[in-house]
């Protein structure tokens, strides 16, 4: 799977970090910080999955940002500046139009994120964070991401044995097919529980649930991981002052309202804009640091 | 002692289903309110978003705290897997999902709590596979709440382990429950205000979807649900599995 770059962290950090942007993406409205949010997202979504992300941008989010976009304003009647009224009567505004687009771009830029998260956040990272917090719960999850491809294999067994005596699906007229197969569905889900059971004795006799229980951990918090935390927890520090003091936010309605661009603005804005790109400019110094000593050999 | 011992657990069941009942039916409207009258009444996504995980944090407490056998783990494990793998094997048509109907036939015999868990599980798990998004806590949820409820139903009675019956509670709740819920979802991810109109249009659009999935749960469950009744039955009765 990746594990360079920025997943090669620790999977605190990376859980962390999605948190705080996924978070963020859905609460700042100002048109520079979602700008910055949605930049970020889509360069870190293209550098883990290049030319799939772009079509992906291109063909399933522009057409959303725009449905989006027009969904709003053909609800939403609030604002001033009233642009032109519709054969109901109801006025198209101004501030609806850009509020629209705001909140679509508010969605699209959550979807990209979200396709960066699972990329990177792949299930054993998320069992491993939550292992200990709930480990009932996360040995279901980690028991289900096992079972789903073993069923599989064990359909295709079934199938081949059926095969043998003419009951596979691939067998007789429609109605004979669609009945062996779920012939074939009622073997695998006996042999299933059955095998469950079996499975859960097992653990059983080797001691599950029994207390001060060890567990394999292939993560390690190193001075790299602490060093990217502290970066990390500073810029969302600032980023939070900002929100507090309204700085990330802006009105619609009844009329378009920003926060006003000062110095300390601007600093906000620096702050989510180095937390936003922090997976690329780092990715981005590994390649240097790799190619200065690749240059030196 | 055996006698005592199953009366003991029989108790401990009943209330830990009322305590989920009284979270799902009381503290969700009650959040609701709050979130509508004293936060700042834009933020709906986030909101709603709170209390859905909100609804699934008790489930997942009370399970932990249990301390659960392996034995029950590993039958919602395989529960939900099925499920997971339905979901993966019908990915060709659209809605045509059998997950709903697997899910009520967990709460039905297995009981509320494991129908929820079965449900929300599926709905997590299955996302690794087709991708999570802003959606995942809602599809949990939804399936969770079917499966709850499907185990209430037959607890009280009300629902029985017939074809038609389960048929019909399945297609009524796919339709009412989930895509009741799962399109305000969808339509708080589109846009950040309510309004009826918008929730109405929502509805509309996503009605011949709502039907398709409804629908395709109440064939499975009159396909399935006998035969599957029947061998989780005797898996039940054979090792003698989670109290009745």
């Amino acid at each position: 799977m990746n594990r360079n770059g920025f997943a090669g962290y620790h999977p605190l950090i990376n859980f962390v970090y999605f948190t705080a942007v996924l978070l963020f993406g859905m609460f700042f409205v100002h048109p520079i910080m979602q700008v910055i949010s949605l930049v970020s997202a889509s360069c870190y979504s293209i550098m883990l999955r290049g030319r799939r992300a772009v079509r992906f941008q291109l063909l399933y989010m522009l057409p959303l940002l725009l449905a989006a976009a027009l969904f709003n304003p053909a609800f939403n009647h609030a604002g001033v500046t009233i642009l032109f009224y519709l054969k109901s009567g109801n006025p198209i505004t101004l501030e609806s139009i850009l509020y629209g687009i705001s909140s679509a771009c508010m969605l699209i830029t959550v979807l990209i994120w979200f396709s960066c998260y699972n990329a990177v956040m792949t299930s054993d990272k998320f069992i491993y964070l939550f292992g200990k917090l709930i480990p009932a719960l996360s040995l279901i999850l980690s028991m289900v991401l096992r079972f789903v491809p073993r069923y599989k294999d064990q359909i295709r067994r079934i199938s081949y044995a059926q095969r043998s005596i003419g009951k596979d699906v691939s067998q007789g007229n429609l109605l004979r097919r669609a009945r062996n197969g779920l012939t074939i569905l009622s073997i695998m889900t006996t042999w299933a529980l059955e095998n469950a059971i079996e499975t859960a004795d097992s653990m059983k006799s080797r001691g599950y649930g029994l207390p001060r229980r060890t567990s394999y951990s292939l993560y390690r918090l190193d001075n790299r991981d602490k060093g990217f935390m502290a970066v990390m927890l500073s810029l969302i520090i600032i980023v939070v002052i900002g929100e507090v003091n309204g700085e990330n936010t802006m009105r619609f309605f009844p009329s378009v309202q920003t926060a006003e661009v000062t110095p300390f603005s601007i600093l906000i804005y620096a702050a989510y804009l180095g937390l936003c790109m922090m997976p690329v400019i780092q990715h981005m110094m590994e390649a240097i640091k790799w190619k200065s000593i690749a240059s030196k050999m | 002692m055996q006698e005592s011992r199953l009366e003991k657990t029989n108790s401990r069941f009943g209330r830990r289903t009322l305590v989920s009942a009284f979270l799902i039916f009381v503290i969700i409207p009650a959040t609701i309110l709050f979130g509508v009258y004293a936060l700042d009444d834009r933020k709906y996504y986030f909101i709603s978003l709170l209390i859905i995980l909100y609804t699934m944090l008790p489930f997942a407490m009370v399970f932990e705290k249990r301390k659960p056998q392996a034995r029950e783990l590993i039958v919602i494990a395989v529960l939900s897997a099925i499920a997971v793998a339905g979901r993966a094997a019908f990915f060709m048509l659209p809605q045509f999902k059998p997950v709903a109907a697997i899910v009520i036939i967990a709460g039905v015999s297995f009981g509320p709590e494991a129908g929820f868990l079965v449900g929300a599980t599926t709905g997590f798990v299955s996302n690794f596979f087709f991708g999570q998004g802003p959606w995942t806590p809602w599809q949990m949820f939804c399936f969770g709440i079917i499966g709850f409820i499907a185990g209430l139903l037959f607890r009280k009675g009300w629902l029985r382990k017939k074809r038609l019956s389960l048929s019909v509670f399945g297609g009524l709740a796919t339709f009412v429950i989930y895509g009741g819920i799962i399109n305000i979802g969808s339509m708080l991810m589109f846009t950040p205000t309510l309004s009826r109109e918008a929730l109405i249009a929502t509805y509309v659009s996503g009605f011949w979807f709502d039907l398709i999935h409804a629908a395709a749960t109440a064939i499975f469950l009159f396909i399935l649900s006998k035969p599957m009744i029947e061998k989780l039955d005797r898996i039940k009765l054979k090792y003698g599995l989670i109290d009745r």
